[in-house]
């Protein structure tokens, strides 16, 4: 086995110069990264707009059978809630997923273990995410549109900055949820949060027709301040929006962005 | 075990650990570990499964946190500034480098770009390693979820790849051999070398004993959470480079028939399992052969061997696990 050994270089030759440590800007990691994280996720893009327009086709559609005779007012709030629900769904579901695989299969510590900083692959997944959830806003309307006929009156600027702090806030959470609970219960409390947004949020239909103490949830709940703020930026004739929806959005996507950070960050 | 090697030369060691402690609950999966890489060398790290070569690379990289003791790498305290740390190491890690959705091309030129070169030179880098690792053929075949489009020989290749793509002060390879096929196996060791003779320090982390004794210059062996031996391969050899290594193969109620002695002097005794392993100096294989076929004959052994004494040998004897039956003959073979 020695006949063939891949000797060391044995010529002393010249002292062997340092090599230095990695010096990169921010901008190239960052730059670099998107490329990576949108090559691997992007190969999901085209099944994830079907998906989002199929529960777009199902809410509003299969929710419309629920009501029969449906008026015009239902179907606007059905119609403006849509994007909402699919927003949610992208960042509480399959953000949550994604990040959980990503922490079983060693994909998550092998980013961690990079010469990056560690919050700049939070950001470049909120980005990622953003990109491929934002279509869904497009889809949610163009199937209310094809289906009740409506005219919507957008608000642009707000309908926009909603849209990013929605999508935000959901990832964030998502994310959060997926570094800190076991793979296992991180699942299952992703499928509870699909029930929880589909059925038992005021994002359908009116807040008014939920008991007392299941409007107090919601008004502490980043899901309803979200549906809220979506549709004033949807619908601005017939819904306004409210600087606390915007508070409590903003306090949950705080929440999550620190405790993402902190797992990220700290070594266990 | 000798750690002098902490104190002195500290300007060219590019990874220097003291008195490094981890403890998983009441598991202790690294006890009190020194060791060092210095540039321009390759360092293996041995041990059989859960020895805890895995756990003391993750601290290293800043993954897991110490009990106890010191880690600097180059010029950084890992333990205290983790990320400075990480600016001075490539990891190749145990698990499937996260390469979905990527070419072998993209993926190397994304590792070189994280790590300062420039988008020409990780382009050119990533054809010059396609050329070392000859897997040229898939450098532009997408790796697909699910272990799609890539074999995972290939993917290992390509997190090799991604490693050494720019030169990085320390080189650390987890189990960088696994899934691959063996000529590519030999291109590997030689790259290896190769990145530690242009000054890189290397710690190699493997189980493959053999292939790996030809490439390295350091070898530190652990044993449940413990340093057991370092040094160079032919000092943990410790014996000479002719002595020959007789392999009995024992019958299935395992009665080994050299516990009473051949006659003749036994260098090491190593029993693992149905095989017992002795070493013994070129001038009795003549002897050795005859007490072997004698036994051979009446039974009493099933098959033997006669072979040049390998480090595999003395790792075996370093590592043996403190079992009724083995009984280590060599002073080298006492763990704590």
């Amino acid at each position: 086995m020695s006949e063939s050994i891949a000797t060391p270089t044995t010529s002393p030759g010249p002292p062997l110069e340092p090599i230095a440590p990695v010096q990169v800007s921010l901008w190239t990691s960052f730059r670099t990264l998107m490329r990576w994280s949108l090559a691997s996720i992007g190969a999901m893009l085209p099944l994830i707009v079907i998906v989002q327009a199929m529960l777009a086709a199902g809410v509003i559609v299969g929710f419309g059978f629920l009501i029969p005779g449906i008026t015009a007012e239902s179907a606007l709030v059905l119609s403006s809630g849509t994007p909402t629900i699919l927003l949610l769904t992208i960042g509480l579901v399959i953000v949550p997923q994604g990040v959980s695989r990503a922490r079983a299969s060693g994909a998550l510590d092998y980013q961690r273990a990079l010469p990056v900083s560690r919050p700049l692959l939070l950001l470049v997944d909120l980005v990622v995410w953003t990109l491929i959830a934002l279509p869904g806003v497009a889809i949610g309307l163009l199937v209310a549109w094809l289906r009740y006929d409506l005219t919507f009156s957008f608000d642009w600027p707000l309908l926009i900055l909603a849209s990013l702090l929605v999508t935000t806030m959901a990832t964030s959470v998502g994310y959060a949820i997926a570094v800190t609970l076991p793979a296992m219960l991180a699942q299952l409390v992703s499928q509870v949060l699909v029930f929880l947004v589909l059925l038992f949020s005021p994002i359908t239909f009116p807040a008014s027709q939920l008991p007392d103490w299941f409007q107090a949830l919601h008004a502490i709940l980043p899901i309803q301040p979200a549906a809220d703020l979506m549709r004033a930026g949807i619908a601005s004739d017939a819904f306004a929006a409210d600087g606390r929806d915007l508070l409590v959005l903003a306090l949950w996507t705080v929440l999550g962005l620190l405790i993402t950070t902190r797992a990220l960050v700290r070594r266990k | 075990m000798h750690t002098d090697g902490i104190r002195t030369g500290a300007n060219t060691d590019v990874l220097r650990i003291a008195g490094l402690t981890r403890r998983y609950g009441r598991v202790v999966a690294n006890d009190d570990i020194s060791l060092r890489v210095r540039a321009g060398e390759v360092v293996g790290l041995l041990g059989h499964n859960g020895a805890g070569k895995t756990t003391l690379v993750s601290q290293v990289v800043g993954l897991l946190k110490p009990d106890a003791g010191e880690i600097r790498v180059g010029s950084a305290d890992a333990v205290q500034n983790p990320g400075a740390a990480r600016r001075h190491v490539a990891l190749q890690p145990q698990a499937h480098t996260p390469i979905d959705g990527l070419t072998p091309r993209a993926a190397i030129e994304i590792a070189g770009r994280l790590r300062g070169l420039s988008s020409r030179d990780a382009r050119a880098v990533a054809v010059e390693l396609a050329e070392e690792l000859d897997i040229g053929p898939w450098l532009d075949q997408r790796a697909l979820p699910e272990g799609g489009g890539l074999s995972g020989g290939i993917r290992r290749l390509a997190g090799f790849a991604m490693a050494v793509a720019a030169p990085t002060p320390l080189l650390i390879l987890d189990e960088p051999t696994n899934d691959i096929d063996a000529s590519r196996r030999r291109l590997l060791w030689d790259a290896v070398r190769r990145r530690g003779d242009r000054g890189s320090g290397v710690l190699l982390v493997t189980h493959n004993v053999a292939e790996a004794e030809r490439i390295v210059d350091e070898l530190v062996i652990l044993d449940r959470g413990r340093l057991v031996a370092d040094g160079s391969p032919a000092r943990l050899r410790g014996t000479q480079d002719s002595d020959l290594r007789l392999e009995l193969q024992l019958p299935p109620e395992g009665v080994d028939p050299s516990e009473d002695g051949l006659g003749l002097p036994v260098l090491r005794r190593v029993r693992t399992g149905r095989r017992t392993l002795l070493t013994v100096a070129a001038s009795e294989a003549a002897a050795a052969v005859s007490w072997a076929t004698a036994h051979h004959a009446q039974g009493r052994i099933e098959g033997f061997s006669l072979a040049p004494a390998t480090l595999e040998d003395a790792y075996l004897a370093l590592t043996e696990p403190a079992a009724p039956h083995a009984t280590p003959t060599s002073e080298e073979a006492t763990h704590v």
